[in-house]
């Protein structure tokens, strides 16, 4: 229905479009005046006018539409007799009623069900029918407006620039707001989750095992309990695991893809980079579940192999196996965009380091690579955040087991994978255990706002600055 | 009459398919001025590319013929190029000075050659060279601000005492004044003068004034060909060909 009205009013705004654009300039001619803006801007006027009103209306509109009728039909229920005790056994009527009306509940229908869902289906056709009416209204009254402007012939281009320029606000504001919304739904779900567990037992805890928390009732948690609890949710043991997944990756990728970057950039033939280049590329488009795979059937196993030929220990599921593919799948950020970079940096710096007598690599070390550093730091920075947030890989190569270790040779785990493992299967809400997938997202969220700060005050303080 | 520092002989430069200059034979003299001044496009900047081998660095560009400095040959494939631009500097169009600080701008050269070991070694090269290219005084309490922060003017004398640095016997100058004010440039023109003493100094011009101002001889190029070279003084006032004739009063170019 929504979607319907839509598409009418946009295609009937649109069709304005043309009769604004002729009737300004039959207007201009009939009274021989000098429009205010060309013809298409009151087009534009009209288009704008006559679609804006009617939409944000009609936006208005179902946003309360379904909460107006629920408290209508949850009142006229109880005036019929309907007994509930709290809101949810209210809900759970008013949603009999709405299956009802969509002939979907196949459960008993006593009187009182039935009489709602027959005013619930009333209800329904005359807020449908007065949306209608209105938006039909709110457009003609709309119309008239601005034709009326155009008449006039107002100053329809600033007031179409006006116009567009809101409109652009309204969408920067939606992205902030939308930002802003997950930024604070981490932040409540947490704040429940460290009203049961102490911060510090979180921050410092060296023992992670969210399982054992599995059905406690949080709001009714005993001294006793606290302490049995109170080493199952150690952050340590995952931010290590972590930290030290990136940095293998980190270990890989850095060198492999700045050196590619900087052959790519500075020493491949047109053609070598013209074919070379989008098949590094390739890399990042591959999924990373596929190189999960990779990681865990592949490289694990023959990691293994090696270890117990030379008389190593290596679990299946090592954090070298999957640090590694982790780095392989991130070389392509960091080459593409370091490429870009060193090939911005003006052929004039070369020139004159040429010109002193520097030979190719002695330009490329002191001149070219510390001009592009911002950038080259900026794409190793968007490698380290993909390499945290990375989950798959983790998942299916470095295992779950949530060791404190420095051998990159046993299994670990990281932040993103416990989140996974906490939110998989059936949860209770008030459990601790599944709250404290949302301590971990916001400890990753400012962790990785951190890096982030760091970094951007490095590039500020080393950065050369070329115009 | 000094001696000849630079000799081209039969020298012919291509792009690609297109030829940039035309059997080119020139003397440069040894501690002099040497101007050269020619409508857009017609193979200055490239002349002058051919004497540090500048144009090694564009990959479709191929030279033939000689040229000579103090006799010995630098068109040839197994000369070393880092030594020849050692002793031949060169100073660009758009001041470009190195996204460093100005010591740093200074002392990239001499580091690069192995000159100046020491601090104090190198402190010394940077005072000297600065000194020479008139910007000491201005810049001598911030050395370690950084080059690109300079005045397009001062930015200029910078790369001019760049090239200083390593000591070289000539210095190139391709349009060094073209992106500055009259005031810079007048101070530019006023240093090439001073170190015509100790460098030969070729440098490429869109100015007849300037050339006129700052030159002993003049070469005058045409579509890729030396059309005529003199001493300043009589390409100016008594020159042979029509085609320079028109150049310099202007009636093309």
């Amino acid at each position: 229905m929504n979607f319907v009205l839509i598409f009418l009013i946009v295609i009937f705004s649109s069709s304005l479009f043309f009769y604004g654009k002729s009737k300004t300039k039959s207007i201009s001619i009939e009274r021989n005046i000098k429009l205010n803006a060309l013809p298409k801007f009151y087009g534009y006027y009209l288009v704008l006018w006559s679609s804006i009103p009617a939409l944000v209306f009609l936006l208005v509109w179902s946003l309360f539409e379904p909460v107006i009728i629920k408290s209508i039909i949850i009142e006229t229920a109880a005036n019929q007799g309907a007994i509930f005790n709290d809101k949810n056994e209210a809900n759970l009527i008013y949603e009999k009623i709405k299956a009802i009306h969509l002939g979907t509940y196949f459960g008993d229908i006593d009187t009182i069900l039935k009489e709602s869902a027959i005013s619930y289906s009333k209800f329904l056709n005359i807020f449908t029918n007065s949306k209608i009416v209105l938006i039909f209204v709110t457009i003609i009254a709309s119309v008239i407006f601005s034709l009326k402007k155009i008449k006039n012939n107002n100053k329809a281009r600033e007031d179409v620039e006006k116009i567009l320029k809101g409109l652009l606000f309204v969408s920067s504001l939606i992205a902030i707001l939308t930002t802003l919304g997950i930024i604070f739904s981490l932040l409540f779900e947490s704040i429940k989750f460290f009203s049961v567990i102490n911060i510090f037992d979180y921050l410092f805890g060296t023992n992670w095992s969210p399982q054992r928390a599995f059905i406690r009732d949080a709001s009714a948690i005993t001294a006793a309990e606290y302490d049995e609890l109170r080493d199952a949710f150690g952050f340590v043991p995952l931010i290590a695991g972590t930290s030290f997944i990136a940095f293998i990756a980190m270990f890989v990728a850095v060198p492999i893809g700045l050196f590619s970057g900087i052959y790519m950039a500075e020493y491949a033939s047109s053609k070598m980079r013209r074919i070379s280049k989008p098949i590094i590329e390739i890399l990042a488009g591959i999924p990373t579940v596929v190189y999960g795979f990779f990681a865990a059937l592949t490289v694990g196993p023959f990691f293994r192999q090696i270890g117990e030929s030379i008389g190593l220990t290596v679990s299946s599921e090592s954090a070298l196996a999957a640090g590694l593919i982790m780095g392989i799948m991130i070389i392509p950020y960091i080459s593409s965009l370091s490429d870009d970079v060193i090939n911005s940096v003006p052929q004039s710096l070369r020139d004159g380091s040429y010109a002193v007598g520097a030979t190719k690599s002695e330009t490329i070390k002191q001149v070219v690579i510390p001009a592009a550093l911002p950038g080259i730091i900026g794409s190793v920075l968007l490698a380290v955040s993909r390499a945290i947030g990375e989950t798959m890989i983790v998942v299916m190569a470095a295992g779950l087991a949530a060791n404190l270790t420095i051998n990159p040779l046993e299994s670990t785990t990281t932040i993103t994978t416990q989140i996974v493992m906490i939110l998989v299967g059936d949860q209770e809400f008030d459990s601790p255990k599944t709250q404290s997938a949302f301590a971990l997202g916001l400890t990753l969220f400012v962790a990785t706002l951190i890096l982030n700060y760091i970094a951007q005050r490095a590039v500020k303080k080393y950065r050369e600055k070329y115009d | 009459m000094s001696e000849v520092k630079i000799k081209s002989n039969n020298l012919n430069v291509f792009y690609g398919d297109k030829q940039a200059l035309f059997d080119v034979n020139l003397d440069l003299n040894e501690k002099e001025v040497t101007a050269l001044i020619g409508p857009s496009g017609c193979g200055k900047s490239t002349f002058i590319r051919c004497i540090n081998r500048m144009n090694d660095v564009i990959d479709i560009c191929k030279v033939t013929g000689n040229i000579e400095i103090d006799g010995v040959e630098i068109n040839d494939e197994n000369l070393d190029v880092v030594s020849l631009r050692e002793r031949v500097g060169m100073v660009f169009q758009k001041p470009n000075p190195f996204p460093k600080s100005i010591y740093d701008n200074i002392s990239y050269g001499p580091k690069i050659h192995g000159k100046g070991e020491t601090k104090s070694e190198l402190d010394e090269i940077v005072e000297r060279s600065l000194k020479k290219a008139a910007l000491w005084e201005e810049v001598k309490d911030r050395l370690d601000e950084p080059g690109t922060g300079l005045s397009g003017g001062q930015q200029q004398r910078l790369c001019i005492a760049r090239a200083i640095s390593v000591n070289p016997e000539v210095i190139l100058m391709d349009e060094p004044c073209s992106a500055l004010d009259p005031i810079a440039t007048a101070k530019i023109e006023e240093l090439i003068d001073e170190l015509k003493k100790t460098y030969t100094i070729v440098i490429v011009t869109h100015s007849m004034a300037q050339a006129v101002r700052v030159s002993q001889k003049t070469g005058f190029f045409h579509l890729g060909k030396l059309i005529e070279v003199g001493k300043t003084e009589k390409i100016f006032k008594n020159p042979d060909n029509k085609m320079t004739q028109d150049y310099i009063t202007g009636r093309f170019g």
